[in-house]
């Protein structure tokens, strides 16, 4: 498992670190605009967030040229670790992009001041951040094991805008269950409904991965 | 005698393509190198896949170590060193860090093992796979497999693309491999010159059906061939008769015994056979 987790590094390193290298200057950027543009603040957030998560997918394309992926099932590992391997690196990756959305915030916030409306928005803004990226990778990982290496650009395509739309639903069923002037409580749990759907997704995803993994043949 | 790998009437059907895999059976004895032969689309990769999991057979049983291999079995691949034609790798990593990978795989990983291979066959470590020539990602993939101190290797055409001067330090390699009484070899390849060097037994296969199964002395000392005109085709036992092709002015005639075939035969020239030959009667010529 160690070694697998080690490969997914290897292959999405290069990617990764000239992304982290473009949102570090974007990073820059939004943070000397002051506070008077606030949608870049939000962009910038969600696009870290959701980014890095990407690299841990497009990493997935880089492994399928040769025969590794046949090569790793001869391998003293398990389909499901295998499977387990790519889930891990995506939350690690995910877990980058928050650290970079956070360094950002709290850069502006320290700088400028508190930009934001409401106290919750942060939250609200971590929170879309993350649950797009799950529900990308809920719904990524099966399609992929699915339909081919070959059709990773489509899927990745597909999945990013099922985890838009999935978060958009949610967000509009919340919106119509609290009303319109919400209260602070309802706004965190609103949040906690979004978010925990997308966690659940991602967990549910797992073994119907793993399921359709076990019947593929190399 | 005990064997490290027994495949009993496996099949395997591929309903797209229409290839099917029909009930192949062999075992591999431990302490013993198995040449695999057969022409492209045989069955070879098919068969290998079916032993490795990554293809699921349809029927028969297959025992790696007297046991079938599940994807849960890992304690059974850490003992299986696998080498695949082409690449095997992903061509990212440099060799360096394929070792890593792999040391984190393969609890019985000898790092200064794989530096010693890389050493041996010029392989340099921090550059990356991609780079490598076909004859180097071969010689890499040959050490990998033996840097985890397998007792059993699976190779399909692992000679494939290097030149005959590496071609023979790498039969050398296995050669030492098999000293030890514990371990054995299944080699898949084109080239039966490398098989008639180190194999002790020889596996024909053709259209997913196995032709022949033999020890290599069996095949080298007592098959033969016969060189016959037609009338003495005709007088021929069909009995004695494996295969047969029909040439120019001649017809070649495969027979297990060549011994016996000349004391009964005595007009017929009677010539030893090559394994390339035995695969080209069997595969191009004809059965009664």
């Amino acid at each position: 498992m160690k070694g697998l987790l080690k490969n997914n590094f290897y292959a999405a390193r290069s990617n990764g670190a000239i992304f982290a290298v473009v949102m570090l200057l974007l990073g820059l950027f939004v943070i000397a605009m002051d506070n008077d543009i606030q949608t870049l603040l939000d962009g910038y957030m969600l696009l870290s967030m959701t980014g890095f998560s990407i690299q841990a997918i497009t990493s997935l394309r880089k492994e399928s040229a040769g025969k590794w992926n046949k090569y790793k099932l001869t391998v003293p590992v398990k389909r499901s670790d295998i499977v387990k391997s790519y889930f891990i690196s995506q939350l690690v990756w995910l877990f980058v992009g928050i650290l970079f959305a956070g360094a950002a915030v709290s850069l502006s916030i320290l700088l400028h001041g508190y930009p934001f409306d409401r106290n919750t928005d942060i939250l609200m803004l971590f929170i879309v951040g993350i649950s797009i990226s799950l529900f990308m990778g809920a719904v990524f990982f099966p399609l992929f094991y699915l339909g081919g290496e070959e059709r990773n650009e489509a899927f990745l395509v597909i999945s990013l805008l099922c985890g838009i739309g999935i978060v958009a639903v949610l967000a509009t069923a919340v919106n119509m269950l609290f009303g319109p002037h919400m209260t602070t409580l309802q706004v965190i749990a609103g949040g906690a409904i979004i978010l925990i759907s997308a966690l659940l997704a991602f967990l549910l995803s797992y073994p119907l991965t793993v399921g359709i993994f076990q019947k593929k043949e190399f | 005698m005990e064997h490290i790998l027994e495949l009993q009437q496996v099949s395997k059907a591929f309903p797209t393509s229409g290839f099917t895999l029909d009930r192949v059976s062999f075992s591999l004895p431990y302490g013993a190198i198995m040449g695999f032969v057969g022409e492209n689309g045989a069955g070879k990769t098919t068969t290998i896949g079916c032993i490795l999991g990554t293809i699921a057979k349809d029927s028969g049983s297959i025992k790696v170590f007297g046991k079938e291999m599940l994807d849960t079995d890992t304690d059974l691949r850490e003992k299986i060193g696998v080498v695949y034609d082409g690449d095997n790798f992903p061509p990212y990593l440099t060799a360096q860090q394929l070792s890593q990978v792999m040391a984190g795989l393969y609890t019985q990983w000898d790092h200064a093992l794989f530096q010693q291979y890389l050493s041996d066959f010029r392989l340099p470590a921090n550059q990356k796979i991609k780079s490598y020539s076909r004859g180097m990602t071969m010689k890499l993939a040959i050490s990998v497999a033996l840097s985890h101190h397998p007792q059993l290797l699976i190779l399909d055409e692992a000679t494939g693309g290097l030149d005959p001067i590496m071609r023979d330090e790498i039969l050398d390699v296995f050669l030492t491999f098999v000293q030890e009484e514990d371990h054995a070899i299944l080699l898949s390849s084109h080239i039966t010159s490398d098989l008639e060097k180190i194999a002790d037994y020889i596996t024909f296969i053709h259209n997913g059906k196995l032709i022949l199964t033999a020890s290599r002395n069996e095949l080298v000392y007592h098959y033969a061939v016969l060189r016959c005109r037609e009338s003495q085709f005709l007088a021929l036992e069909p009995d004695d008769i494996l295969a047969y092709r029909k040439r120019d002015f001649q017809i070649d005639v495969l027979v297990a015994d060549g011994k016996k075939a000349q004391k009964k035969y005595k007009d017929i020239v009677i010539d030893h056979v090559s394994l390339d030959e035995i695969m080209l009667l069997l595969v191009k010529g004809e059965r009664i």
